[in-house]
Formats: C-alpha cells, sequence, structure tokens
C-alpha cells in the first residue's frame, strides 16, 4: 500500500505537468512551419540541416522562461504584463496580439482548405467544418479532455517522421550536414540567407509565450513541480526539432535531388512527392499538414480571448455563461467565424496569408520578447527564480538574435 | 464635495502658495493604521527630492493640485511598508469584489475631495473596474480633458465601493500593517469563498487561506477542486495546515490527506489534536472508494429507550456537519444499530415520545461496499443519510447525500 502510493505519487507527478510544453512546441510547426522547411529542404537540400541544433536551444530557452513565470506567479503573461507596465502598454500588446493571432487563425485554416485540395475535396465542406470542430472541441471540453485531445494531435506528428523514412534519404550525409559548421560560401547567396532567417522567424510565434504560460497556470503547476515542467518543455521542443528534420530531409532526398525547387507551400510539397516518394509518403505528408492547421487553429482562438481578455481585466473563462463573459466569447467565437470566413472568399490567395501572419508574428515578437526578459528578471515578481547571470547573457543574445533575424525577414519580405 | 479619479491626480501639476510649479504628483498614500480611506499624503516629485504633503496642507486637487503652504515647508517623504499606495498597490491590481462575488482588476480609484475651512479632505470611495476608468486612462493626454470629460459622463461606471473592496497582498507581515484581514469575504457563502479562491493565483489563495478564521477556511476549503486544495495545503505550513483540516468534516479531511504526499499528510496528522486525528487516520485506513472511504464519523447516536427530548438534547450538542443530522440513529445492546428516526418525526412529535416507536427500518450497508452500489442505494431507498456498520452490525459512520452527489459528479 505504502509502496504503490508513493509509486502512484511520483507517476501523477510526473503526469501532472506532462503537457502543456509539448503541445505548445509542437503547435509551433504549423501550416507556415511546414511550408518553410519543406521548401529549405526542396531548394537547399540537406545543406540546411545545421540550423535545426540552433534553432532547438533558441526554442528551449524562450519557452522555459514562460512556463517559469507561469509556475512560480501563477498568473498569465498578458496580467504580469498589465500588472508591471500598466493599462496602455497593455492595451496597445493586446491590440497587436489580436490582430496577429488573426492573421495566424486565417493562415491555419488556409492550411486545412490546401490540405483537402490534395484530396479533391472542397474548401467550402473542409473549412466550416472544420470551424465547428474547433468551436466544440473548446466550448465542451474541461481543461483535462482538451489536452488529451491535444496530445494525440501532437503524436500525430509521427507521420512526417514516417514519410521522411519512405522518401529514403542518404542518412549519412543528413547526419553530417545537422552536425557540421555550414559552409561559409553558402552565406553569400541571397536566397540561402533568407531561408535561414525564414527557419528561425518561424520558430518562435508571439502567441506561444502567451499561450505556454496560460497553460502552466491552468494545469496549476507550481514551484514545486518546475523541475518535471522544465522537462516537459525540453522534451516537446526536442520532438518539434525531430519532425521538423524530417520534414526537411524527406523533401531533400526527393524534390531537391531531383532538381525540383519551386515548390512554395506544404500542400505543393506534398504533391510533389507523390511521384517520388510514393503514395503513403504523399498521404501522410497531406495528412499531417491537415492535422497540424486543424491543431493551431484549435488553440489560437481561444489562446487570444484568454489573453486580450485578462490583461484587459474583462470577465473570461469557459466556465462563466455567455452573459457573464460576453467579451470573451463574441472574441472567441468571431476570431474562428472570421478567421474561416476570409479563407472562403473566392480565389482567397491561401499562400500570401500565410506570409503575412508570419510578418505580423515577426513585427510582434521583439516586444513579446522584451517584456518576457524584464518580467523573467523582477527580483520582487519571480522571488528567487529571475535569470541567472548566464542563462541571461544566453537568452539575451538568442532574443536579440531572433530580433535581429526577424527584422532582416521582414526586409527580406517586403522588398520580395 | 467632488468626485476626483486616481489617474487624473497622478501627474498633475503641484503649485506652491505662491503659485509656483513646484512638482508633480508621483503616488498617494492612505494608512489605514489612522484612517481606513482617508489619502495621508501625496507624494509629489519636485526637482529637489520627494515630498509628503498632506491633504490638510491642499487648497485643490484635481487636474492641478494647489497647495496652502510653502515649498519649503512640505516634508520629505520616507517610504515606508505601512501605507498603501494607491498606484502601485491598487491600480492595475487584481481584487476581491465582495458584493459581486468575483476578482476583478482595478482600471481606476475614484476619490472624494471635500473642502472643510481652508483645506481638504480626500477619501477613497471606490474603484473603477469598468470601461469608463480604461477609457479615461486611455485617452488621458491624447484627448482634450473637457471633451474627455464629456465623453466619459456617457458611459456608465461599473464601480465597487470601497466598503466592499479586499485588497490583495502575499506579504503577511504587510497585511498586518495594512489591516487586510478579508472580512468581506470571510461573511460570504463558504461555496462562493472557494469560486473566489479558485480564479485566484497560488500566492494569494495562500495569503487568503492564512489569514481567515479557521472554521471559515475550513468549510471553504471542502467546497473547493481537490487539485487546488492540494496545492493550498501543501503552500500552507504545518501547524496553520492541521488547524484547518481539525475544522473540516472528517471525511473531507481524510480525503484531502489522501491526497497529500505521505510525509506531509504525516505532518499535519502528528500536529492536530487527538481526538480528530483518530477519527481521520480511520477514515484514511479504508480504500477510498468504498462505504467507509466516503463516510463521517460524526452521526447523532442514541440509546434506543430515549424520548425526542433527549434526541433534540443531543442535536443540541452535536458539532458535526448539518447534513448529518437528518437521521438521529437508535442503538442497542451491544452498541447494535437498532433503527433510525428523521428529523422530520423529530419535530412533529411531542417530547415525551419514545424514539423506538417512532423508528422506521434502517438501511445500512457494509464498510467495503463499493460506492457505486453505496449510490444505488441512495438511489433505491430515496436516502438522504446511510448508516455504515461493521461485522457485528455497530455502527461505525454514515454517509450523507452531498457526499453521494460529489461522488457522482467526479465520477463522470
Amino acid at each position: 500500500m505504502t509502496l504503490l502510493r508513493s509509486w502512484r505519487t511520483r507517476a501523477a507527478l510526473v503526469l501532472a505537468v506532462v503537457g502543456p510544453g509539448f503541445i505548445t512546441a509542437n503547435v509551433d510547426n504549423d501550416a507556415g512551419g511546414i511550408a518553410t522547411y519543406s521548401v529549405a529542404g526542396a531548394q537547399f537540400g540537406y545543406s540546411l540541416l545545421w540550423t535545426m541544433i540552433p534553432i532547438t536551444i533558441a526554442l528551449v530557452i524562450v519557452q522555459e522562461m514562460s512556463s517559469r513565470m507561469g509556475a512560480v506567479t501563477g498568473k498569465g503573461l498578458s496580467d504580469l504584463i498589465r500588472e508591471e507596465f500598466g493599462l496602455r502598454a497593455t492595451f496597445l500588446l493586446m491590440l497587436a496580439l489580436f490582430v496577429t493571432n488573426f492573421f495566424n487563425i486565417v493562415a491555419e485554416f488556409a492550411g486545412v482548405a490546401s490540405s483537402f485540395e490534395l484530396f479533391g475535396v472542397s474548401k467550402y465542406i473542409v473549412v466550416p467544418l472544420s470551424a465547428l470542430v474547433v468551436w466544440g472541441i473548446v466550448v465542451h471540453g474541461t481543461y483535462s479532455s482538451v489536452e488529451k485531445v491535444f496530445l494525440s494531435a501532437s503524436a500525430f506528428y509521427v507521420a512526417y517522421i514516417v514519410s521522411g523514412v519512405l522518401a529514403h534519404p542518404d542518412w549519412r550525409a543528413a547526419a553530417l550536414s545537422t552536425v557540421t559548421r555550414p559552409e561559409s560560401a553558402g552565406f553569400r547567396n541571397y536566397g540561402y540567407v533568407s531561408m535561414v532567417i525564414g527557419l528561425a522567424g518561424t520558430t518562435i510565434a508571439p502567441w506561444m509565450q502567451f499561450y505556454l504560460q496560460a497553460s502552466i497556470v491552468e494545469k496549476g503547476v507550481t514551484v514545486r513541480q518546475y523541475r518535471a515542467s522544465r522537462l516537459d518543455v525540453i522534451v516537446g521542443c526536442l520532438f518539434a526539432a525531430v519532425v521538423a528534420w524530417f520534414i526537411v530531409v524527406a523533401c531533400a532526398a526527393t524534390l531537391h535531388s531531383i532538381g525540383k525547387y519551386d515548390i512554395e507551400s506544404g500542400a505543393d510539397a506534398a504533391q510533389a512527392l507523390r511521384p517520388l516518394a510514393g503514395e503513403y509518403a504523399y498521404l501522410l505528408f497531406a495528412a499531417g499538414l491537415f492535422n497540424a492547421s486543424l491543431f493551431a487553429a484549435s488553440i489560437l482562438p481561444i489562446s487570444t480571448a484568454y489573453a486580450v481578455c485578462e490583461g484587459l481585466g474583462l470577465e473570461s473563462g469557459l466556465d462563466k455563461r455567455f452573459d457573464e463573459a460576453p467579451a470573451f466569447y463574441w472574441l472567441y467565437t468571431g476570431l474562428i467565424v472570421f478567421g474561416a470566413g476570409v479563407v472562403l472568399v473566392p480565389r482567397f490567395p491561401l499562400l500570401r496569408a500565410m506570409v503575412a501572419s508570419q510578418v505580423a508574428n515577426g513585427v510582434l515578437l521583439p516586444f513579446v520578447l522584451v517584456f518576457v526578459l524584464l518580467l523573467i528578471n523582477d527580483r520582487e515578481l519571480m522571488n528567487g527564480h529571475t535569470n541567472t547571470r548566464w542563462y541571461n547573457i544566453v537568452s539575451w543574445f538568442t532574443v536579440g538574435t531572433m530580433i535581429a533575424l526577424t527584422i532582416a525577414m521582414l526586409i527580406a519580405q517586403t522588398r520580395g | 464635495m467632488s468626485l476626483v479619479a486616481l489617474s487624473e491626480l497622478l501627474g498633475a501639476t503641484v503649485r506652491d502658495a505662491t503659485g509656483t510649479v513646484r512638482g508633480r504628483v508621483r503616488e498617494i498614500a492612505v494608512a489605514p493604521q489612522d484612517h481606513p480611506t482617508r489619502v495621508a499624503y501625496l507624494i509629489v516629485r519636485t526637482p529637489d527630492g520627494e515630498r509628503a504633503l498632506p491633504p490638510g496642507a491642499l487648497q485643490s486637487a484635481g487636474a492641478s493640485v494647489r497647495a496652502t503652504t510653502d515649498a519649503s515647508q512640505w516634508d520629505r517623504y520616507a517610504p515606508s511598508d505601512g501605507v498603501l499606495l494607491l498606484k502601485r498597490d491598487l491600480l492595475d491590481q487584481q481584487i476581491i469584489d465582495v458584493h459581486g462575488r468575483k476578482v476583478v482588476r482595478v482600471n481606476d480609484v475614484e476619490l472624494e475631495s471635500t473642502p472643510v475651512n481652508s483645506h481638504l479632505l480626500l477619501n477613497v470611495v471606490s474603484v473603477d473596474v469598468g470601461a469608463r476608468g480604461a477609457i479615461r486612462r486611455l485617452s488621458k493626454g491624447i484627448v482634450p480633458s473637457f471633451t474627455l470629460r464629456a465623453l466619459l459622463e456617457r458611459i456608465p461606471p461599473r464601480v465597487i465601493p470601497w466598503e466592499y473592496v479586499d485588497l490583495l497582498e502575499t506579504d503577511p507581515s504587510r497585511r498586518v500593517k495594512l489591516k487586510i484581514a478579508y472580512e468581506g469575504l470571510a461573511k460570504l457563502h463558504p461555496a462562493d469563498i472557494a469560486d473566489i479562491v479558485e480564479d485566484l493565483p497560488p500566492a494569494e489563495r495562500e495569503a487568503v487561506f492564512e489569514t481567515i478564521d479557521e472554521e471559515v477556511a475550513a468549510e471553504a476549503l471542502e467546497e473547493i477542486d481537490p487539485d487546488i486544495q492540494v496545492s493550498i495545503v501543501e503552500s500552507l505550513d504545518k501547524d496553520r495546515a492541521a488547524d484547518i483540516v481539525e475544522e473540516m468534516d472528517p471525511d473531507a479531511a481524510a480525503d484531502l490527506l489522501g491526497e497529500l504526499p505521505e510525509d506531509r499528510s504525516g505532518e499535519i496528522l502528528k500536529e492536530m489534536e487527538p481526538a480528530e486525528r483518530r477519527e481521520v487516520t480511520q477514515l484514511l485506513e479504508f480504500g477510498e472508494h468504498t462505504a467507509a472511504g466516503r463516510m463521517t464519523t460524526e452521526f447523532i447516536a442514541v440509546d434506543e429507550t430515549s424520548v425526542v427530548d433527549d434526541a433534540i438534547e443531543a442535536l443540541r450538542r452535536f458539532e458535526g456537519s448539518r447534513e448529518a443530522v437528518a437521521t438521529i440513529y437508535l442503538i442497542g445492546a451491544g452498541n447494535k444499530l437498532t433503527g433510525s428516526v428523521p428529523l422530520v418525526k423529530i419535530a412533529t412529535s411531542s417530547s415525551a415520545a419514545q424514539l423506538s416507536d417512532l423508528s422506521e427500518p434502517y438501511v445500512a450497508c457494509a464498510a467495503d461496499t463499493p460506492q457505486d452500489e453505496v449510490a444505488a442505494l441512495f438511489d433505491k431507498y430515496n436516502l438522504i443519510t446511510l448508516a455504515v456498520v461493521d461485522e457485528h452490525g455497530r455502527l461505525s459512520g454514515i454517509i450523507t447525500a452531498d457526499d453521494v452527489i460529489a461522488m457522482l459528479r467526479h465520477s463522470h
């Protein structure tokens, strides 16, 4: 009995915190992420695989800070920004977050539409149905049941690993270019540099910081369980990085090796894989795209509604009735209805929507990251859990690099 | 007498008796030790350091502040944690709205300025949690102030009177200095307290449970979600935790302690009074999902030869939960359960009536009955309470209907 109980307690401790970090890292491989990785593989083969390790490190550092802040303070990121930086800063940031996330939601529904176009199913059927599913999952689920759905969706990313294997890559070459320093010659190529920037930019999105911290809080993770929670973040980021690696490898082994460089999206990549890697790889790739897009589309509207309402002090929460929290429900429903609705406009430029969402993310990201760093170093707030000196050096360097790369990406995209 | 918003006062220029601008308002301090609502002083930032300016030395306070004294007479400001700083401690922070029974965020604070003789009295009257305060602050300095005032008058106010505001402060010594005792919160129904506490961040939950009366804390804790219960009890120090757990229903206390890590529940048990500890330990030994794990050992049992008056006397002395008094159990030779009398019959019978004459056939189950069978018994016999007996037919505890409802809700 005693033995059983202590074992149960220990297992419960680990299980109790797994989730938020894993889910957040995986949602990061959304429609836009998959497109970027596919294009990187098709255009540059294995030669961009070296970016995976630094990107993973950056992702872990940024995510770890958000989850630590959630565990220590028990408050969401928008709550903390409101309390420490006042109403005006919060209002402007929430406005920007709302607009940015709207673009992201459109991009996710665009991903849903394009994945089903591969199977010849019209977007006029798929998108409204998906919107309904998204709305229903969250409104009718509790936190833990929704988390189970999301964890299963995360597991489905294995589809990309399988399709990577089916593409029969040159394992040795792929492994080598992951760990060797890139050749400096590549950096003289404009396209290569902008691809590096694109990969970095797609990795860390502003909404992830809000979502991760909020789910840590909602899950009730506290400082005592923080070690396990950090493990959750690290494992999640590693898994997400492995999935990204396989997407690049799949496209490199097939499209790049026969000289088919001109793909623009995840759907293009799936289409092009068909004659090269076979029917299964094609199906898995397309299904993976649908899963990823729907997954992100489920998380973004609810996370936005929570962040905005909490920052502005409006009543929020799914346990409230509609008339108790009208702003919350209107925001949530509006984001889904309009996000999906925009995609249904005939001849809607799906691809351009994805690019626009990444630009919006890029504009907002520096502000969010600077707020995160200021907050995490606030002694009174973090109560002995601020960054250590070396961690601060590493994280300011990471954040500085991310900001520089994002600005470079913005310049590149507005020019191109 | 006029209302002035904190956001208007903050940053307002301060002129001295000569009419020269000497500085700007940075903060407003209330000293709850001296007076619960009165502003003690404005903190004014001047070119040569910060000054504390009491309202007694003010002629007017609004978008600009005018003092009746010369700047050279203003005291230097010395920081103290015994005062409530309205901007730092209140603006943008969360508070408990005792009247509306929820946690809200402060958009602005309203002060009432009353001229007395030739100076002012400033009192905090309410906090603004609605759109009016938010718009006032967002448009300050962007929209001309007279346009803004006209605009704001059209927005219905959402304010909470100061007496219904409970502040959240996580530092225990500051709570004492600021006289924060959660008196308003403690008067609410335990289920409402539980809802409010569930909405708070962990440190603030701990603050509430460190401060409020043990009995109220125990009742509220019983209503809180089990996961949050555990995290609250883990954060309290063991003496305080034991004091609260002692006041809980033994079955609820046993459920809670069963969820805690063993060393922690051991510590708390050790601090408890022997009688309460014995009851809870007994309950802890039973499987959680059996009748015994769900039962409480606080019930009313009287000798089968007693009369109604004796039952009423037993009711008077009973300290257990209200749910448990619905049935009075009768005990015969060898402590065996022999009958049960519903409370209604006690209330409607003469005081000398024999309880055995009022007795109804009782329904009982064994200690190891699984909980779904317990629920089935409640359903079949329309029970309010169910007796749990040991192998000798002795009454060891009772299960009440509210426990069964909670059990059913959790298993679905």
